[in-house]
């Protein structure tokens, strides 16, 4: 992690400006980082914003903080997926791998973004609802998020996590079209009792027109049609048999 | 990773912002990626990408293009940003004609990038399409500081230097050009664009480049 070397320290607060998460305190002479809020994202020591160069890197003490790290500093690769940042494909190579396919959904949630972080209690709580509500959760060599997971049917994670701040991680899984509607009810359910926010991205098979019926099932539910989207264009080899 | 899916902001403002990714598929094709990778690269730069990077190096808003280039191995991850959708329609002929076999990302307001798709003659295959943000958002910045920040999804770019860079505009000490590449630098992918940003910017302090 970081820590702020507090004899280089001059209480100038210029640190506080960049801490991605407002991780920094300062108690009227000198600044500090809060190890429990701070998320590892390392940019107040890659961006060098320190003039006395106070900043200092200290040794990740744990499997957890070291995970803390990964998910929130996207230079790094993730040992596993071997994918930069969070380390997961979702859409980006659906045409190669055929992960998602026709009739299923890809469910996409990005614990803590915009901006605000995630502990890792409250992305335990949304995998919950998910799989209880028909999401196959994505396995360990698909998805960070799964090698804290003592179940992956359930989504419960490792107690010893919970109190673990990261910038974002990313609850990823697969139901089939006609769950869809109650997955998503389940997710309106559970964004009442997390202390945090979402960011929600649903992957689907289109049509030559970039088209899938099932995103009406929104019109239902009072949630407004995507005006964004991210577009595999199907240019990748071999392209899924499905 | 949806770093690039969940932007926010005015539309209008939205539609003059696109990614472009060149992705490759681990086990697949993850191998001596850099020929392929320069050759993306050179189809962008070709129709004027504002911005691209390597997430491994960083963006060409601080780079050397060259330095980007030399340094691609296949932990590398190539993208960028188009502010128009005509250069979307020359990048994916560009692409297509090379046939390289690598995954192909566009993100972007759908009611451009679909047209786009059709008018280069590729077919797109899935969507990821962004459901927007859910949970306790009364704790979220300000709509434009998100408008911003949200142009680095790995939000490598904190809510008070927005600030800081909007007030350094205000004052004049920055133009809002010379602000928006400070932001940029933050964002190592290299898919913030400090074309929109510098546009924001201008509106929202009312500075103009003299």
């Amino acid at each position: 992690m970081a820590m702020i070397n507090q004899e280089k320290c001059t209480g100038c607060k210029i640190c506080q400006t960049y801490c991605t998460v407002d991780a920094i305190g300062f108690d009227g002479d000198k600044c500090a980082i809060d190890p429990n809020l701070c998320v590892e994202c390392y940019v107040c020591l890659r961006q060098k914003v320190c003039p006395q160069d106070a900043i200092e890197p200290v040794e990740l003490s744990n499997f957890y903080k070291e995970f803390q790290h990964v998910m929130s500093d996207p230079v790094e690769n993730h040992g596993v997926t071997g994918v930069t940042g969070r380390g997961t494909e979702e859409v980006k190579t659906n045409d190669v791998s055929g992960r998602v396919k026709r009739g299923e959904v890809g469910v996409c949630i990005d614990m803590g973004r915009p901006g605000l972080g995630v502990y890792l209690r409250d992305a335990e709580k949304v995998a919950m609802a998910c799989a209880k509500a028909g999401v196959k959760l994505a396995p360990a060599e698909h998805t960070p998020l799964a090698a804290l997971m003592t179940d992956i049917s359930t989504g419960k994670l490792v107690d010893e996590c919970h109190d673990y701040r990261l910038l974002s991680v990313i609850v990823e899984g697969q139901c089939r079209e006609e769950d869809l509607s109650k997955v998503l009810m389940a997710l309106k359910a559970v964004e009442q009792e997390i202390d945090t926010v979402f960011s929600l991205g649903l992957i689907l098979r289109v049509d030559e027109n970039g088209m899938n019926p099932a995103i009406g099932c929104l019109d239902g539910l009072g949630i407004p049609r995507p005006h964004r989207g991210k577009v595999n264009v199907g240019l990748g080899k071999p392209l899924s048999l499905k | 990773m949806t770093h690039s899916l969940h932007r926010s902001g005015d539309i209008e403002s939205q539609k003059k912002d696109f990614n472009w990714f060149m992705y490759q598929t681990k086990g697949v094709n993850d191998k001596n990626i850099k020929a392929k990778a320069l050759e993306f690269i050179a189809a962008a730069e070709a129709v004027g990408s504002e911005n691209w990077g390597d997430v491994k190096t960083g963006p060409i808003t601080q780079y050397r293009s060259e330095e980007i280039r030399e340094k691609i191995t296949d932990k590398s991850r190539i993208r960028g940003v188009f502010t128009n959708k005509e250069q979307v329609v020359a990048f994916l002929k560009r692409i297509k004609e090379k046939d390289l076999g690598m995954s192909v990302v566009i993100t972007g307001v759908l009611s451009e990038v679909l047209p786009a798709c059709k008018e280069a003659g590729v077919t797109p295959h899935s969507i990821n399409y962004s459901l927007g943000v859910w949970g306790k958002k009364d704790r979220l910045p300000d709509d434009i500081t998100l408008s911003i920040t949200t142009m680095c999804g790995h939000h490598m770019i904190p809510p008070k230097f927005v600030k800081y860079i909007m007030k350094q505009v205000q004052k004049g000490k920055l133009t809002p050009e010379a602000g928006s590449v400070k932001l940029a630098n933050f964002c190592y992918c290299g898919i913030f664009n400090q074309v929109r940003c510098a546009d924001i910017i201008q509106k929202e302090t009312g500075r103009e480049t003299p």
